[in-house]
């Protein structure tokens, strides 16, 4: 914004200013850089490894420049490698995932929508109350809820089924996607809400017609923090499924597992890992601006 | 004459099948064999299962032993046991006194089972008279493995045989620039390899301390001198990255010939021959040093135990697994892929197992005949899980902490377990 | 509510049915997600203190023994370590990933190109599960073939970079990898706060002369401080639950310097077969997480009191 008149050259407080910015410029350039390398660095090791020969990488180490090239990791980690129990790769494990996380995700979402929209608009005695228990929730391990929660699907007879974990995921979720949503939607003024009752609007008319529309920031970050959450859930997604059903989770932790008494196979992991990672990382991709900016509005309180 | 014969056939082929059709056996095993050559030994038995007409499922839990326990945890607490687990040791014991396991005397005596399991796991897989288990293999945990060429390096002839002439030998590849002996950091590695020590030097205090759990044993001075050959080892004899390192590094460090030795249980077998090692031309082994001189075996068994079912195709399912399990078949074909020998003392191993397993069963058989037989602790083939793990834990912090004393250590030790009592 | 209520109906006829049921709804359909939260939260939690306090071993007894669970907990010295691991996990890693967080907003926020970029290369960690991290973290750390290894064979001889070989320094590498996971959270928290702060508050404090450095201390960072405390709560959360990450970067090693009660919860509950000791361990969890969300609710309510009162 420097006008044409005045030429910044000739001033020397100027040039010590545009000194001092183009200093400080390459400083936050160099700053953001050093950071951005040490993130990189495990992502470069592991897409290296996922092309890298097993034998290559046994002689020279795991990050090491790639000695060798080779696609043959990603069919046979998808569909041959004899993992979790069967030799058909990790694809089931991976169809099995999405067909748990998908409804989960969707499922608690909405459920948070609505009862955000209860908490901070149709206010009742002792909804300050609820809505500090249902925040409580966010802090369980899961390792005290481990079994109650085998004793609970067990008697109502969904224990080793997808549909259990499924409402386990739920039911933790909310607490995370009432909390989201509660704060995002105290934002919303109040009188927008009295109008329509005024109007003659119903409780579910007011959420259709007013709350939905202006929900999709807040649902986006629910969505993309429900769906990594479950989606990389290891313990109760081993504990509450059996057999054929087991998520990509179990299969990533065979691969990596420093337990295991036989060779590991660092290319095959190294798959399994960008493999697992894909969805997450798409939802991250094409949700990313939403994501930043729902947050700042549903995460101030 | 034809036709009635025809008619015959017809009918009995008709009521065979009708049989058959009244309970067909199913299963789904819990186990924690979840990849590379485990999973595929435990494929083969669903193979095998499914060829005698069963319907095969299996659920492989990875990671931690912990998280295959939570599983059956959470099924029992959810109501649903599942047919069969890989259970072990003194589990076994444990699970039995909730009174959900499966009797298998049936079976057991029909096949004769008492007469060709080795004796040292009967009372393991029978903890009150009734066979509860079947046992899938024996593994040996105290062999001493060695890197052809890194030997001829340090100038050592052959594998030492007492702790003595292993501080000898190590000494030696010290001085020529070798990791002496190959290890990483871990409870169960760090107290693998003492158990090891310890049983070499005392063999008797190993029965008292690890096998009964008699803490005024863990106390004595013999268990103080084998805390301290195992600070030279450490100390000396180890090099210091053995904390961040895994297992595959640890085996590439004998197959690339960078260190001499190392101490592991027999699935060892399984791995160097996944890295393309051969004995003796790349590596050798022998039993790990004793210092009384005759063969030993400290002992450790995989065993799937079965819980009362009530779905009738699920028992069915039980008694065919067991049998299979117990088949020389099944030993056979499932214990030359891991390296370990068949539970099953009749087993012929003179054909597809390397000569290290053969070695094994002689071994086997003469520690029987002299007594010298013992069961791991390090394994879980011993005293209760409590115990055990409040013993590991001092082990892997003696390894750790390089100003513990052997005495401290072993006080800690005993300390530990009378503090779970 | 029921004030507004019929402050709407006083011009018209007294409450109808249809009106009781508006007054209703609202909670009928809050009912299910309340009563479901209620169990997970309460119940569980009573369940997990009975527990605690019963003879449960290998499978969960009821029979009551009071306090000696708790008491053999305490006796063990693996469960003072994990507890002193837990507090001193959190604080570290919370107040670095605010920090590192905060820092990397305020660069981006410094009009740098490629901001879309930049933002992905320190979000995507987040996608990824705490068991890759840890084992990926784990490879790099290691002296023969991680970092160390690659920075000697460049011609470095002496450079050492083993924090997970010796059981002092070995904590402080699962915090850093924690800090790596969790620091792009606060970034794209931070950043979107920074963006919303009143620009006109921003331009008056140019006006006065304050510098870019002094801007940001007196006005733009404490019109963000909910946000501190949204971004303090969510790696919270992380760090009680921390368990994935330490089992995959260290095992709870060398020897037992860095486990975590989560962990030491896992294996009594689960390998050992000590169900009361297991549970006694998460009440002490629970009771940890308490003294630090107590004060907070305190602080908040005596907050909202205080707004509600001056208005």
């Amino acid at each position: 914004m420097v006008s044409a008149t005045y030429d910044p050259t000739l001033d020397p407080h100027a040039r010590s200013a545009n000194l001092r910015f183009a200093l400080g410029r390459i400083a936050v350039y160099a700053f953001l850089g050093f950071f951005a390398i040490i993130y990189l660095i495990p992502l470069f090791v592991i897409v290296a490894n996922s092309f890298r020969e097993l034998p290559e990488i046994s002689r020279n180490g795991l990050i090491a420049l790639p000695q060798s090239l080779s696609l043959k990791a990603w069919p046979q980690t998808w569909s041959h490698y004899c993992v979790a129990g069967t030799c058909e790769g990790i694809q089931r494990n991976f169809y099995n995932s999405l067909v748990m996380t998908i409804p989960a995700t969707i499922l608690s979402t909405m459920l948070g929508a609505i009862n955000g929209y209860v908490l901070s608009k149709w206010r009742f005695p002792g909804s300050e109350t609820l809505f500090a228990l249902m925040t409580l929730g966010v802090f369980m391990p899961g390792q005290i809820a481990l079994l109650p929660w085998a004793f609970i699907l067990g008697s109502i007879g969904l224990s080793n089924t997808v549909a259990g974990l499924i409402l386990v995921h739920v039911v933790q979720g909310l607490s995370f996607t009432t909390l989201f949503c509660r704060n995002y939607y105290v934002n919303v003024p109040d009188d927008l809400i009295k109008a329509a009752r005024i109007d003659g609007a119903g409780f579910w008319r007011i959420f259709w017609k007013i709350i939905l529309p202006i929900s999709p920031p807040i649902l986006i970050v629910t969505v993309i923090w429900q769906f990594t959450g479950i989606w990389n859930e290891y313990l109760f997604g081993v504990v509450f499924t059996g057999g054929r059903q087991q998520p990509i989770t179990a299969a990533l932790v065979a691969l990596a597992s420093t337990n295991a008494m036989n060779a590991r196979a660092y290319d095959v992991a190294s798959c399994a890992v960008l493999i697992a990672a894909i969805p997450p990382l798409l939802i991250y991709f094409f949700g990313g601006k939403y994501f930043v900016r729902g947050l700042t509005q549903g995460a101030i309180k | 004459m034809l036709a009635i014969k025809t008619a015959l056939a017809g009918t009995v082929a008709v009521a065979l099948m009708a049989t058959a059709a009244l309970a067909e056996p199913k299963t789904n095993m819990l186990h924690q064999w979840s990849q590379g050559s485990d999973a595929a030994a435990i494929a083969k038995l669903g193979e095998m299962f499914t060829a005698a007409g069963g319907k095969w499922e299996q659920t492989s839990i990875a990671g931690h032993t912990a998280n295959t326990l939570a599983k059956l945890r959470a099924d029992v607490v959810a109501g649903n046991a599942p047919p069969a687990v890989q259970l072990k040791g003194p589990e076994i014991a444990e699970w039995n006194a909730t009174g959900m396991t499966a009797n298998l005397d049936d079976l057991a005596n029909k096949e004769g089972w008492d007469k060709v399991v080795a004796p040292e796991l009967l009372p393991v897989m029978k903890p009150t008279g009734d066979w509860v288990a079947a046992p899938m293999n024996i593994h040996r945990i105290n062999w001493i493995w060695a890197s052809t060429k890194a030997m001829e390096k340090a100038g050592i002839k052959e594998l030492p045989k007492t702790w003595a002439e292993f501080n000898a030998d190590c000494d030696k590849a010290v001085a020529a620039h070798l990791i002496c002996l190959a290890h990483f950091s871990q409870d169960w590695t760090d107290s693998t390899t003492f158990e090891v020590v310890l049983y070499g030097m005392d063999e008797g205090l190993f029965k008292k301390a690890f096998v009964e759990g008699d803490t005024s044993a863990m106390r004595s001075d013999g268990m103080i001198k084998a805390f301290e050959q195992f600070r030279t080892m450490v100390s000396k004899y180890m090099d210091p990255a053995i904390a961040g390192r895994d297992y595959d590094t640890t085996t590439s460090m004998i197959a690339k010939n960078e260190a001499v030795f190392m101490i592991m249980g027999d699935w060892q077998i399984g791995i160097f021959a996944a890295a393309g090692l051969k004995s003796p031309e790349d590596y050798k082994c022998a039993q790990a040093p004793t210092d009384w001189g005759k063969p030993g075996f400290i002992l450790n068994s995989d065993s799937v135990v079965f819980f009362k079912q009530k779905d009738p195709d699920y028992v069915e399912g039980q008694k065919l697994l067991a049998h299979l399990i117990l088949s020389p078949e099944f030993q056979t074909v499932f214990n030359q892929a891991k390296g370990s020998i068949p539970a099953r003392l009749d087993v012929d191993l003179s054909k597809g197992f390397n000569p290290c397993q053969q070695l094994s069963q002689k071994d086997l058989q003469a520690s029987i005949a002299d007594g010298m037989l013992v069961r791991s602790m390090a394994h879980n083939m011993t005293i209760l899980q409590k115990y055990r793990g409040a013993i590991m834990e001092v082990i892997t912090s003696f390894v750790n902490t390089p100003n513990m004393s052997a005495k401290d250590a072993a006080n800690a030790m005993a300390d530990a377990v009378e503090a779970q009592k | 509510m029921a004030n507004a209520l019929s402050g709407l109906t006083a011009v018209r006829k007294p409450a109808s049915g249809r009106d009781v049921l508006t007054a209703w709804l609202p909670r009928l359909v809050i009912l299910p997600s309340a009563l479901a939260s209620f169990i997970y939260v309460f119940v569980f939690t009573l369940w997990t203190l009975y527990v605690s306090m019963s003879n449960s071993s290998l499978l969960p007894t009821y029979q009551f023994v009071g306090l000696k669970p708790y008491l053999e907990l305490w006796s063990n010295q693996r469960w003072t370590i994990a507890y002193s691991n837990l507090f001193l996990f959190s604080a570290l890693y919370v107040i670095l990933a605010l920090a590192i967080g905060l820092a990397l907003a305020i660069a981006i926020d410094q009009r740098v190109k490629g901001e879309a970029i930049w933002r992905t290369i320190f979000l995507y960690p987040l996608a990824v599960s705490f068991i890759v991290t840890g084992t990926v973290w784990s490879w790099l750390y290691s002296p023969n073939a991680g970092i160390e290894f690659l920075v000697r064979s460049l011609g470095w001889h002496d450079f050492t970079f083993r924090l997970t070989t010796s059981k002092d320094t070995a904590i402080y590498a699962i915090i850093a990898t924690g800090v790596w996971q969790s620091s792009g959270f606060a970034m794209a928290l931070f950043l979107a706060g920074l963006r919303s702060v009143d620009p006109d508050l921003v331009k008056a404090a140019q006006i006065d002369g304050a510098g870019p450095a002094r801007i940001y201390r007196r006005v733009i960072l404490p019109s963000i401080v909910p946000i501190f405390v949204a971004v303090i709560v969510v790696l919270l959360q992380f760090a009680i639950k921390t368990f994935d990450l330490v089992v995959a970067l260290t095992g709870g090693g060398p020897g037992i310097s860095t486990t975590f009660p989560a962990i030491y919860v896992y294996d009594l509950m689960f390998q050992r077969g000590q169900i009361a000791i297991g549970a006694a361990a998460s009440i002490m969890i629970l009771l940890a997480l308490a003294v630090v969300l107590v004060p907070y609710a305190v602080w908040t309510t005596w907050r909202s009191r205080r707004g509600a009162a001056g208005g």
